[in-house]
Parts: structure tokens; sequence; C-alpha cells
């Protein structure tokens, strides 16, 4: 019976593909949109202008604190009630990038924190402007801080991306659903389904693991 | 010898400078005028303000009332570009502050290269001499990480002067270090004060005052107290509070 089973799975494996294509562009373009934003936020967040600081802060403690589904229902299904017609790939881009920005930019606040002030005060009095302490000073040190908790978050974001199979995106977790209504095997389809999502992320544990290893033995370290 | 009652002339001009941390009167009533090569020995005890007074001479300190002329640009002027003024004031911070993630050469090379814009070959050219000669010609591809305290202070001190800043400030700049290796970064700064360089030094180092000061202020609870050549200062102190601090000072 598991071999029946198993070989009417394998026959929708086009279908599986397809899901696992789905999921890893939807991730990925999610991804790197999510990242440059985040980064955005997360400099403005620390810049010196108190309302833009506080605007972001408001809307990343709001996209935090409310569920990834209910985020995604919104954006599909309210959005076109004010008039903007949104695909559900687009909308699942959207949603995916948005919540990917806002953790990502908290990351990016911790690690600018973490730089300690004497290294933004030789900075300024040496003359670089605002964004060349940035480019030049902080933010190299502040990557340390931010590289192994960015790849981490990619990896919840990986995941988090079954959730679109709610607004009808064939994603991988949309493909167990379809195939479990023709093989009643719900522990074998889904099984299948999270070792699909655990190939693609491990690389990525493991690219976590060595970068806090190789951070922690670079150059950086503020000595005192 | 320096004219210091020339008016409206200093580098530096403190007119009546007041700054407040919260409560705290920190700095009070300050006047003070430093000329062009002039340099300025601040000395005082612990939580006196002289780390303050130099600090708000680049901007990293605000004041609060009276008036800061530095390079004939009056502080908190909106025609006063601070990130300018900044590039002609070199600044040496107690703790170093060497960016961690560059080499020496690195360290001394990125103001130029960035704010002054000079082509990174001629960049690197300077700042190869300018650690050359402050001894760490063999140090130039080190990160801070691998250099000594000293080490790191006169990579910090090689930083400020490829910058040719009209003015060097330093904030305790032996503080930090282990005394073996307090020489080796006034041998430095002695050199450049010989070079004509106008500099405001907050230290208790009475040697490197006596040898290149031409003026020792001392300074008590945010107020200038004394001020006057350094062997006025030092044979024959005015106030009680100078001759306790001397005292304690000079005991070993």
């Amino acid at each position: 019976m598991i071999w029946q089973q198993l070989q009417s799975i394998a026959g929708s494996y086009p279908l599986a593909l397809r899901g696992l294509g789905m999921t890893v562009v939807l991730s990925l373009i999610s991804l790197v949109l999510g990242t440059l934003l985040g980064f955005g936020l997360g400099i403005l967040r620390t810049g010196g202008n108190r309302l833009i600081s506080g605007a972001i802060g408001a809307w990343v403690d709001l996209i935090r604190g409310t569920p990834f589904l209910v985020q995604i229902f919104l954006i599909f299904f309210i959005l076109p009630e004010l008039g903007i017609e949104l695909d559900a790939f687009t909308a699942g881009i959207i949603a995916l990038t948005n919540l990917a920005a806002c953790f990502i930019c908290e990351i990016v606040v911790a690690g600018i924190r973490s730089v300690p002030t004497g290294q933004v005060e030789a900075a300024l009095a040496s003359g670089l402007s605002r964004w060349q302490r940035m480019r030049q000073v902080v933010l190299p040190q502040a990557m340390r801080i931010v590289l192994p908790p960015l790849v981490g978050q990619y990896v919840l974001l990986i995941k988090d991306s079954s959730v679109v199979s709610a607004i009808g995106l064939t994603d991988l977790t949309r493909v167990g659903w379809l195939v479990v209504q023709r093989v009643p095997n719900g522990l074998l389809v889904f099984f299948l389904v999270g070792l699909g999502y655990f190939i693609v992320c491990y690389p990525l544990i493991m690219l976590a693991r060595r970068l806090e290893q190789r951070m922690g033995a670079a150059h950086g370290e503020v000595q005192l | 010898m320096t004219n210091p009652s020339k008016n409206g002339t200093g580098m530096i001009e403190f007119r009546g400078v007041n700054k407040w941390f919260g409560q705290l009167n920190v700095l009070k009533e300050i006047t003070l005028s430093v000329e062009p090569r002039e340099v300025v020995v601040v000395c005082g005890p612990s939580g006196s303000g002289k780390s303050t007074l130099i600090r708000c001479i680049n901007g990293l300190e605000t004041i609060r009332d009276g008036d800061l002329v530095v390079d004939g640009q009056r502080l908190g002027d909106a025609a006063t570009n601070m990130t300018r003024l900044r590039t002609e004031i070199g600044f040496v911070f107690q703790s170093f502050n060497l960016y961690p993630h560059k080499t020496a050469l690195e360290n001394v090379t990125l103001a130029p290269i960035h704010v002054r814009k000079i082509p990174r070959i001629e960049a690197e050219k300077a700042g190869r001499e300018l650690l050359a000669k402050v001894g760490l010609a063999d140090k130039v591809n080190a990160y801070p990480a691998q250099l000594s305290g000293g080490q790191q202070q006169r990579v910090a001190i090689a930083r400020c002067l490829g910058m040719r800043p009209k003015i060097m400030l330093f904030d305790e700049p032996t503080s930090a270090l282990d005394p073996e290796m307090i020489s080796e970064v006034l041998d430095v700064m002695v050199a450049v004060a010989e070079e004509g360089m106008t500099m405001m030094v907050v230290t208790h180092e009475m040697g490197f005052a006596r040898k290149v000061a031409q003026r020792v202020v001392f300074m008590d609870a945010g107020a200038i107290v004394e001020s006057g050549t350094p062997e006025e200062f030092f044979s024959n102190p005015k106030t009680d509070r100078s001759r306790a601090f001397l005292s304690k000072i000079l005991r070993h």
C-alpha cells in the first residue's frame, strides 16, 4: 500500500518541482528586497530624526505583533477593496518583503547600536560625512553582529513563505494539500513537504553557523 | 614667544563659555585664547571639565552660551560648516578609537581619501611616510588588535596628521597606556609640537608640559583657576587648589 502511494506521489513530481520552485523564487525575491529595505529602515531608525525613527519603530512593532497570515489576508483581500488590484504572487511578495524588512530592520539596529560611540566620534572628528561614517566605519563593524542572525532570519522567512499557500499560490505547502487529496497519507506527504523545506534551509543554517564562528575570530574586536 | 594679549587673532577663542550637563555646570565662564603655533597643556583633577573643554572645540560637545571661535569661525553659527571645520582639527582620544576593521595604513588614509578626495596612491604614499615618522614603518598592514597600546596611539596621531590639520587636540593621550609605552607617544607629540602645530593637550605628563608647552591651564570644578608658563605654574603655583593638585601628582 505504501508502495502504491509512493508511486502515486512520485507521479506528481512535476507539480512538486513547480511548488518547490515557487517557494524558492518567492523567498529569494522577498529576501533580496527585504534585506535592502530592512537595511534602509535600520539606518533611518538609528538616524537623528525622531519622527522618522518613531514611525519606523511603530510599523515594525505592528508587523512583529500580528500574525503573518492576517497580514497576507489584509494585503490580498482588503487592498482590492481600496481599488488596488493585486495578483496572488505580487501580494505574496509584498507581504513577505515587508515581514523580512521589519525583522531585518531590528537586527540592523542592534548591530549599529553595538558599535562603540568612540568609533563614531573618531569618524566625526576626522570630518567624515554622515553617510561616510555609516558606510566606512559603522556598518562594517555592525556586520559582525548582524550577519549570523540575518542568515538565521532568512531560514525563518523561507518557512514563513508557506503561509502564501493560503491565498492560492502553488508553493510547496499547497502542493502538499493538492497531493494529499489523491494520496490519503498525510504523514507521508507532509513528511516529504517538510523535507523539501529542510533541503532549502539546511545550507543556510550551516552558513549561519560558519559565519558566527568566522566573525568571532575576525579582526574587529575593539580592544579595551 | 607668542603674545596672548593680542585680541581676536587666536586660533581657538573661548569667550565666557558655559556648559551644563543637566543641573551640573561643567564649564563655567571659560575665557581662553590659544594663538597659532601655541602649545597649551590643560590639567586638573578628574571631573574638572578639561576633556569637555577640548571636546567643545571640534563640536563633540556643544556649548550653552558664550562664544567659541575656532580658526575664525564661530561654532553654532549657521554659516559654520562643522564637518568642514573638523577636517582642520585633529583629535586624539584617550582610548585611541582606531577603526578595528582597518589596517594601520587604512586608518590613516580613510579620511584623506574620502574627505580630502586625495587619490588613493598619493594618500597611501603620504600615509606610509606618516607611519614611518611615528616609528611604525613595519606595522603598515597590521590591524589595531595586533598593535600595543603605544603603537595604536601613534597610529591615531598619524591618522590625525594625515589630514594636515591646523589644530591638534589631545584628550589624555597617555592615560590608557602601560607606563613603558608613555614615552614613545610623548616623543611623537613633542615632534609634532616642534613642527609648529597649534596644540591643546589634556594631560598630567608634567615633563611634556615643561618641555614643549608655552602655557599650562589649571582647571577645577569647571573653571579655569590658574594659567601661566610651565615655569611659573610648577615652581610657584598661585592658588591652594593648584598647590594641592601638584603635590598629589608630583609626589612620586
